[in-house]
């Protein structure tokens, strides 16, 4: 009997049990096999149960039999249920599929629960563990993790890894861009001609020989390298060892399209490999939020494979994790039939079904406001209160009552899910602190980040994983009790606030925006913070005190401000901004690029005054980019606009942007699956809309849409200090100029009563400051393109909200004739 | 064979009361708005009880309006003056 040291890289069904793999200390893979006998549960009147069991010892199936009990975890107390013990792990699947097609009315328990999570909570161990395993003749006699997956700071495998892309511009070769193959491994990089298809073949095969990488990083490798060079291989009858374990082929799921909150999504198709890891740039959850450190760090902690934690939604990670809980407790876990896809973040299902406590807020510009957040505060109420589906509305002690609803929670249990997110919430203190702590130069410090940010995801999914009512242990009644403590939360914390003379401007689910003249120090909230945490029994924290921050009103109708349409600059000068244009994910480069350098400008300003005194050079800054804009210097690329295809490409009755796309597309030969993003460029001529990848060359764009967005853009920026769309079309198309913030005076010789229009009429011919002939050209012609809507333009509106200035009032006053 | 109806007093009572959550989540500014409100329906108790025929909360609503409206007609009065006065002052100084 030997022991080996190292990482516990891979398993999965093989022959009789499983394959394991592990990666020492040297990097050096190591297979083993090792017996497994997962089982499933049904529970049901005797005859039908004894009925399965002649069917399954009909059929010869590799099973063991018995009865026994175990716990139900909404029943509170043990049942008897058929156990059927499968002795060839990889069959678990079919027969219980068998099981259930032929006897759907029992209750089926441990049905679905992947079989590498399984083995890993069988065994005690998690992926990535650093285990010591004694074995013999290639089988495991004993493995055992010798580090927990709640370690902040673990070691990780050297991994040598291979990346894999096709030469040229990263687009979707499933869109028809064609190039040749990169390959990169051990600082080397290897091209493969496209035309010379069997060359590329036994180039990849001697590479995957040579160098053995133990993860292959992709662009495009689940929806096209991968596939086409399996396909290549099977066409030339050449082998390619992509797994390193040459009896597995490799694992292909399909593309698909579902819907999710009422919006059609679409998952791309994947490939996945057996021994060694394959990754997927293009088709990565959130990858480049939290990359593959968080990655790694999810698989630590759920027990899901890396392959699988790289490319799901993070819903399935907490899902599996509340799994592990229950298999250690020896409860059941339900057969769930139907999968969630995705879950909507905690905030915006709150939001969704109203069950967050949401206010309008007080709409315009604001200095010195605080912004206070509850940390986590789903997870921690559900931890804090014992919210769980078997503990709500539970009868077996008198409990605890929820606010508002006065639905019992159970507190001499301790529910399932709160056990299982207290150590997380935990975790993802402790990386907070870390990141705190650590110097800006500590190359950890971006690790820690990134853990952190994976960790938040998984917190931010388990709300809506805790009220999706086909989740495995979900329950609405759980999720009611959860929003409910959300409000009563809040509006302790307002009242808090608000009996220390500060004025609530917003309130959104989680966050108080407050203002009181002269705290504008940290130190200013500190017993504030003290006494809501005392009260609620929940962390709270000052996010940052704004130099300014703007609520933005809605754009359909300007009289009411929305809760999330808003931009901020903290002290330190760092920006926050929601719902307006840079956010969206349909916006160009272009666009949001303007807007957030003149919110980089605007947040020079200390405060409210500052931000109106920055407002001329923003406008200076906006009007260079609409010259570059309305010139056609501005690079194609950087204005491609992307949109999510909602329909089936046949389906379309109106010809919006995206049927156009979508049908120039599908006249190339693209196949479309509904729910996938859209890229195109706007251009002039009828067509209107030309697809991304199907263009060859600068392609002159649309100017004038182009425009009309870029002025909706800084509009949003400038519309807190009362700059509308007819005042921004004069100032950046005519030749009026700006003078300044509204409410400020106008130049001598301009007619005060009629600001703007007249003004512009009047210098008609005086064009402001061209740098260049070219220039001088561009006004000329902007002018002379559009001379009649400067005629047509409305009076001007009142202000939005003017800067308190009596001053001007007076004056155009005296003016008018 | 008379029916026993509560008296309006509590009746509004019995109403503020039902409000208490709403009011709970407003503004600190706007509770006190809400309070000004449900005091100045308070003016007009002897007129709700006269108006039996009408829910206690629609009376309530009808006598803010009332209030609220006798303030408007104040207010508009007020404005009017101030700005005759102006004009007036406006004049002077031309001259
Ligand atoms: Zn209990
Ligand atoms: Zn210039």
């Amino acid at each position: 009997m030997a022991t080996l040291h190292g990482w516990f890289f891979d398993a999965y069904p093989a022959g009789k049990g499983m394959r394991i793999w592990l990666i020492d200390q040297q990097g050096r893979p190591h297979a083993l096999s090792d017996g497994f006998i997962p089982a499933f549960y049904a529970r049901g009147p005797q005859e039908e149960l004894r009925a399965l069991c002649k069917m399954l010892r009909a059929r010869r199936a590799p099973v063991e039999l018995r009865r026994t009990e175990r716990r139900d975890l909404f029943l509170d107390q043990d049942v008897e249920v058929l156990e059927v013990g499968v002795r060839v792990p990889g069959l678990l699947p079919d027969l219980f599929r068998q099981a259930a097609n032929a006897y759907p009315h029992l209750t089926y328990y441990d049905a679905d629960i992947p079989l590498p999570q399984r083995y890993v909570l069988t065994r005690e161990i998690f992926p990535l563990a650093w285990c010591a395993v004694e074995h013999e003749a290639g089988r495991i006699r004993n493995i055992e993790a010798l580090d927990t997956p709640w370690d902040v700071e673990y070691r990780l495998p050297p991994l040598r890894v291979m990346t894999l892309r096709l030469d040229g511009e990263l687009q979707d070769p499933n869109r028809g861009h064609r190039h040749d193959l990169l390959v990169e491994v051990e600082g080397r990089q290897y091209c493969f001609k496209r035309r010379h298809s069997r060359q590329l073949l036994l180039g990849m095969r001697h590479l995957l020989e040579r160098f053995d990488p133990d993860l292959l990083v992709s662009a495009f490798g689940d929806s096209y390298i991968l596939p086409r060079m399996l396909e290549l291989s099977r066409h030339y009858g050449i082998p390619l060892p992509l797994n390193r374990d040459p009896q597995q082929a490799v694992a292909h799921k399909k593309a698909h399209s579902y819907v999710s909150y009422g919006r059609v999504m679409f998952r791309n198709a994947q490939h996945t490999l057996f021994g060694r890891w394959h990754v997927d740039r293009q088709n990565a959850f959130l990858a480049s939020d939290y990359g593959m450190d968080g990655s790694l760090e999810i698989a630590r902690i759920t027990g899901l494979p890396l392959q699988t934690t790289a490319r799901v939604s993070t819903g399935t990670g907490i899902s599996a994790m509340q799994v592990a809980t229950a298999q250690r407790r020896g409860i059941l876990v339900p057969w769930q039939k139907r999968q969630p896809e995705t879950l909507k973040s905690g905030v915006d299902l709150l939001v969704a079904d109203k069950g967050g406590l949401v206010y309008a807020p007080i709409a315009g510009l604001h200095e010195h406001v605080a912004e206070l957040d509850f940390t986590a505060m789903y997870p921690s109420i559900m931890v804090r209160f014992n919210i769980s589906p078997e503990t709500v509305g539970a009868d077996c002690c008198p409990g605890k009552l929820v606010p508002e609803l006065g639905t019992r929670v159970c507190t001499h249990r301790y529910g399932l899910v709160p056990e299982t997110l207290a150590p997380l919430l935990e975790k993802r203190n402790r990386y907070k602190t870390l990141i705190r702590q650590l110097p800006d130069e500590d190359p950890r410090k971006e690790t820690y980040k990134r853990r952190h940010s994976a960790h938040k995801w998984l917190l931010v999914t388990c709300f809506g994983y805790l009220g999706y009512k086909n989740a495995r242990f979900g329950r609405i009644e759980a999720h009611e009790a959860v929003t409910a403590y959300g409000r009563e939360v809040l509006l302790r914390a307002k009242e808090m606030v608000e009996a220390r003379g500060f004025r609530v401007l917003h309130l959104y689910v989680d966050g108080l925006w407050i203002y009181k003249p002269g705290a504008d120090q940290q130190p200013d909230y500190e017993a504030l913070l003290q006494q809501i945490r005392d009260h609620t029994g929940l962390q709270i924290g000052l996010e940052g005190i704004y130099r300014w921050v703007a609520f933005l009103p809605s754009r359909v109708d300007p009289r009411s401000p929305v809760a999330n349409r808003y931009f901020g600059a903290y002290e330190d000068g760092s920006l926050k901004v929601r719902g307006i244009e840079a956010r969206r994910h349909d916006t160009s480069p272009f666009i949001k690029e303007t807007q957030l350098e003149m919110l980089a400008i605007l947040a020079e300003g200390r405060d409210a005054s500052g931000f109106r005194a920055s407002v001329p050079e923003a406008i200076h800054y906006a009007r260079q980019q609409l010259l570059a804009l309305r010139a056609g210097r501005v690079p194609a690329r950087q204005l491609v606009m992307r949109q999510r295809l909602a329909r089936h490409p046949h389906e379309f009755t109106v010809r919006t942007v995206a049927a156009r796309v979508a049908r120039e597309l599908v006249h190339a030969g693209v196949t479309l699956t509904p729910g996938e993003k859209l890229r195109f460029l706007l251009v002039p001529g009828p067509e209107k809309a030309r697809a991304w990848e199907l263009l060859k060359g600068e392609v002159p764009y649309d100017r004038e849409a182009y425009t009309e967005l870029l002025l909706r853009a800084v509009e949003s920026v400038l519309a807190p200090v009362g700059v509308d769309r007819t005042m921004l079309a004069t100032w950046l198309l005519g030749n009026a100029g700006y003078w300044g913030p509204p409410g400020t005076l106008p130049p001598p010789g301009m007619d005060g009563g009629q600001p703007l229009l007249a003004g512009c009429r009047m210098h008609r011919t005086r064009w402001p400051q061209p740098c260049t002939e070219r220039d001088d050209l561009l006004l000329r012609s902007l002018y002379d393109e559009s001379p009649a809507s400067l005629d047509q333009l409305p009076p001007l509106a009142p202000a939005l909200l003017p800067a308190p200035s009596p001053l001007p009032i007076q004056d155009h006053a005296s003016v008018r004739p | 064979m008379g029916r026993t109806l509560p008296s309006i007093t509590q009746a509004f009572l019995h109403e503020q009361q039902s409000l208490a959550r709403f009011r709970r989540a407003l503004r600190r500014e706007d509770q006190r708005a809400l309070d000004d409100l449900l005091a100045s329906s308070k003016n007009h108790l002897a007129a709700a009880a006269y108006a039996s025929h009408l829910l206690p909360f629609e009376v309530m609503l009808l006598a803010m309006l009332v209030e609220e409206h006798k303030q408007v007609i104040g207010l508009r009065q007020q404005i009017d003056q101030l700005r005759a006065a102006l004009e007036e002052l406006g004049a002077s100084a031309e001259r």
